[in-house]
């Protein structure tokens, strides 16, 4: 739809109390991120943090011939499937508990948020104490109930493993909140009418609450996609910055090694903007394919 | 800076700030790594603190990115001379301009004991393995080792370095290239891993907070750490020993650790009166008397001619001891290219622990991403 200038006259007053928020948005997100596709084409690095020079392409065809970036990218895909699965599958299932008449619900509830109003950078050093092998809360009860120790820290994937338990953690009261919500939502109505027509439960689950509390879980789903592509505190803190050997990285905090411990901000401009185009690709795809954006009503 | 040190400092704000009504002093505490990250970025973005404190090997990154000021236009020669130059020079010089002035000399490792569990340390690294045995103890009765003889971070190559230099290497040459794939590496690696993994006197997992908290709490007899955290054992009633870190058998080398100026460089973008007020806080916070404060509490060597051959200071047994470890150190360069050889160090020497690959492999695999990170950025 065309804008013209009569549009514009007319409507003056809302461009005017807009205005401030444009600018905001234009100083703190336009800006950086036309200056990062710049950056991205640029040698800028710690010799040449002044005296940068445009190079074309080289960063992207640096970055995509590097194996490191597509072994990131396959475990970044992995962490965020196995976290997103958990955090839907587990917020889910509480809130459909919590939904129910239950004795002590608010004080559930409330219980059930602590993990995502505790600061992420607490947690996530406090789950790693908990994952050291000799010392370890986990390591120690597993241990004791097992038998066994787990080396979570010292080996990649135990640290993978340990990144994502601290995420599922963090991750699924936002899920649980947003269903809760959703669920609040459906006329009880729909229910008594499945219990007429004597629908069991897991009819009533599939055919009323699931289509219902779609619209409201897809965004968030989308959004839970998005944030756990780009969780960059859990993994960075978990693993103590990538350890073992800088191979518990996702893509974001690999970005951010190689842009502010070792300081190559062509080449993690041009990573981020890569990036950037997976996840819009993948966003717009997703809210296309989901219908997400579409009224249920 | 750890608690203790953050306390001192405050104080220090405080008593300074009663003379300064109408500014206000206040500190920020970051993990050395962070902390230069994030004064770079703030100082590069026009603001960041006035004076930015740490060791000396951040200057060359520092300098390169712009973001210290040169300081020997500020400061007079009789101001500059009140520093000791010997067993390191306190302040640090680099590309022909000052840029750190210190507060203390060293940032050393050495060996901590506690005196209850050890009162005689190990001289040898045969020593260490022999008395290791005997202070290795399971506590409890499971099977498993609840008191270690010896608990460092060892992962960390920072404190891994000494040991490659008592094997006769070094990291990095005259010219400022890595020095990584040689045998002295390897067997400083094999070393290590073997304590962990044959002897079985250090634990298997242990970085810095797992092997202070075991000093801490008793289950480990030694530790090797810094003088950041000597102020921190004494606060919770430790009776700490401080020695070199056992000399390596084969070689007859002690161990040396780098050793290092710690002090303040001033924010770039500082002009007018806020820098003369910085400059008159450095003065401050460098002055005898103040370093003597920390020197009591914390067992750092003071930069301070008047401070250092203090009789205190000279008397002190620990500081003794410590400037004993420093006489075998060696001097850690200021130059970027550093910055990229611990860099590259990390992921395979970490490798090691792992089981992923061997220390010749690691070795070799440092080397060359030293050299790559080394190019990439110079080019």
């Amino acid at each position: 739809m065309a804008i013209g200038v009569g549009t514009i006259k007319n409507n003056r007053l809302a461009y005017v109390y807009t205005m401030p928020a444009l600018i905001v948005m234009a100083a703190v997100v336009v800006y950086p991120f036309l200056y990062n596709i710049v950056l991205s084409f640029s040698n800028m690095n710690l010799s040449h943090f002044y005296n940068w020079r445009i190079i074309g392409l080289g960063n992207y065809l640096n970055v995509l011939k590097e194996s490191t970036f597509w072994y990131f990218l396959w475990k970044t895909i992995l962490w965020t499937v196995i976290n997103v699965f958990f955090h839907v599958t587990i917020g889910v299932f509480l809130a459909l508990i919590l939904n129910k008449d239950i004795k002590g619900k608010s004080y559930f509830r409330t219980l059930l948020i602590l993990p995502w109003a505790v600061p992420q950078y607490i947690t996530a050093l406090t789950w790693r104490g908990m994952f050291n092998s000799e010392y370890g809360a986990i390591s120690l009860m597993i241990d004791r109930l097992f038998g066994i120790q787990i080396p979570w820290l010292t080996t990649e994937w135990g640290a993978f493993a340990a990144c994502v338990i601290t995420n599922v953690w963090l991750g699924f009261p936002f899920m649980m909140i947003v269903a809760l919500g959703g669920l609040q939502s459906i006329p009880d109505e729909l229910y008594e009418a499945a219990d007429i027509d004597g629908a069991s439960w897991w009819h009533k689950l599939r055919n009323i609450t699931i289509p219902l509390i779609k619209p409201v879980m897809i965004p968030a789903i989308t959004l839970g996609i998005i944030w756990t592509f780009n969780n960059f505190n859990i993994v960075w803190l978990v693993s103590n910055g990538g350890e073992p050997a800088d191979t518990t990285h996702i893509l974001v905090s690999w970005i951010y090694k190689s842009g502010f411990r070792y300081f190559r901000m062509g080449y993690a401009a041009a990573f981020s903007m890569i990036i950037f185009l997976i996840l819009l690709i993948f966003s717009f795809n997703f809210i296309k394919k989901t219908k997400a954006a579409e009224a249920v009503y | 800076m750890r608690p203790l040190a953050t306390k001192i400092l405050q104080q220090k704000l405080e008593e300074f700030s009663q003379k300064h009504p109408g500014w206000k002093f206040a500190q920020l505490f970051y993990e050395p790594e962070t902390a230069r990250t994030n004064y770079i970025i703030s100082a590069m973005g026009g603001s960041g603190p006035a004076l930015f404190w740490g060791a000396s090997d951040n200057i060359g990154p520092l300098v390169e990115l712009k973001v210290i000021k040169p300081l020997e236009q500020y400061l007079d020669a009789a101001f500059l001379d009140s520093f000791i130059t010997e067993p390191i020079a306190a302040n640090t010089w680099f590309q022909g301009h000052l840029y750190q002035i210190a507060d203390q000399v060293g940032n050393h490792l050495c060996l901590v004991y506690n005196k209850k569990l050890v009162p005689d340390p190990p001289k040898t690294m045969a020593e260490l393995r022999k008395l290791g045995k005997e202070l290795t103890k399971d506590l409890n009765g499971d099977g498993k080792p609840d008191r270690y003889a010896l608990a460092w971070n060892y992962t960390e190559p920072f404190f891994a370095v000494p040991f490659i230099y008592g094997y006769g290497g070094r990291i990095l040459d005259e010219n400022n290239q890595p020095t990584l794939n040689t045998k002295a590496t390897i067997q400083a690696a094999q070393l290590i891993y073997d304590l962990a993994n044959k002897d079985r006197i250090i634990p298997l997992e242990c970085d810095y907070e797992v092997s202070n908290a075991l000093f801490l709490d008793g289950y480990a007899a030694m530790i090797i750490n810094g003088p950041w955290s000597w102020g921190t054992y004494i606060e919770n009633g430790i009776d700490i020993g401080i020695t070199r870190i056992p000399q390596i058998d084969e070689t007859g080398l002690w161990p040396s650790p780098m050793v290092s100026p710690l002090g303040y460089s001033v924010n770039i973008n500082l002009e007018g009166e806020k820098l003369m007020v910085a400059l008159e806080l450095l003065k401050f916070l460098t002055s005898a008397e103040v370093e003597l404060q920390f020197t009591r509490a914390l067992g750092t060597i003071p930069s301070r001619k008047q401070a250092f051959f203090d009789p205190s200071v000279m008397q002190n047994d620990l500081i003794r001891s410590s400037i004993y470890q420093l006489e075998v150190g060696t001097l850690m360069p200021g130059v970027t290219e550093l910055r990229w050889i611990w860099d590259a160090m990390r992921p395979s020497y970490q490798s090691i622990f792992t089981g992923q690959i061997k220390p010749d492999q690691a070795a070799l695999a440092m080397q060359q991403l030293a050299e790559r990170l080394i190019t990439e950025n110079r080019e």
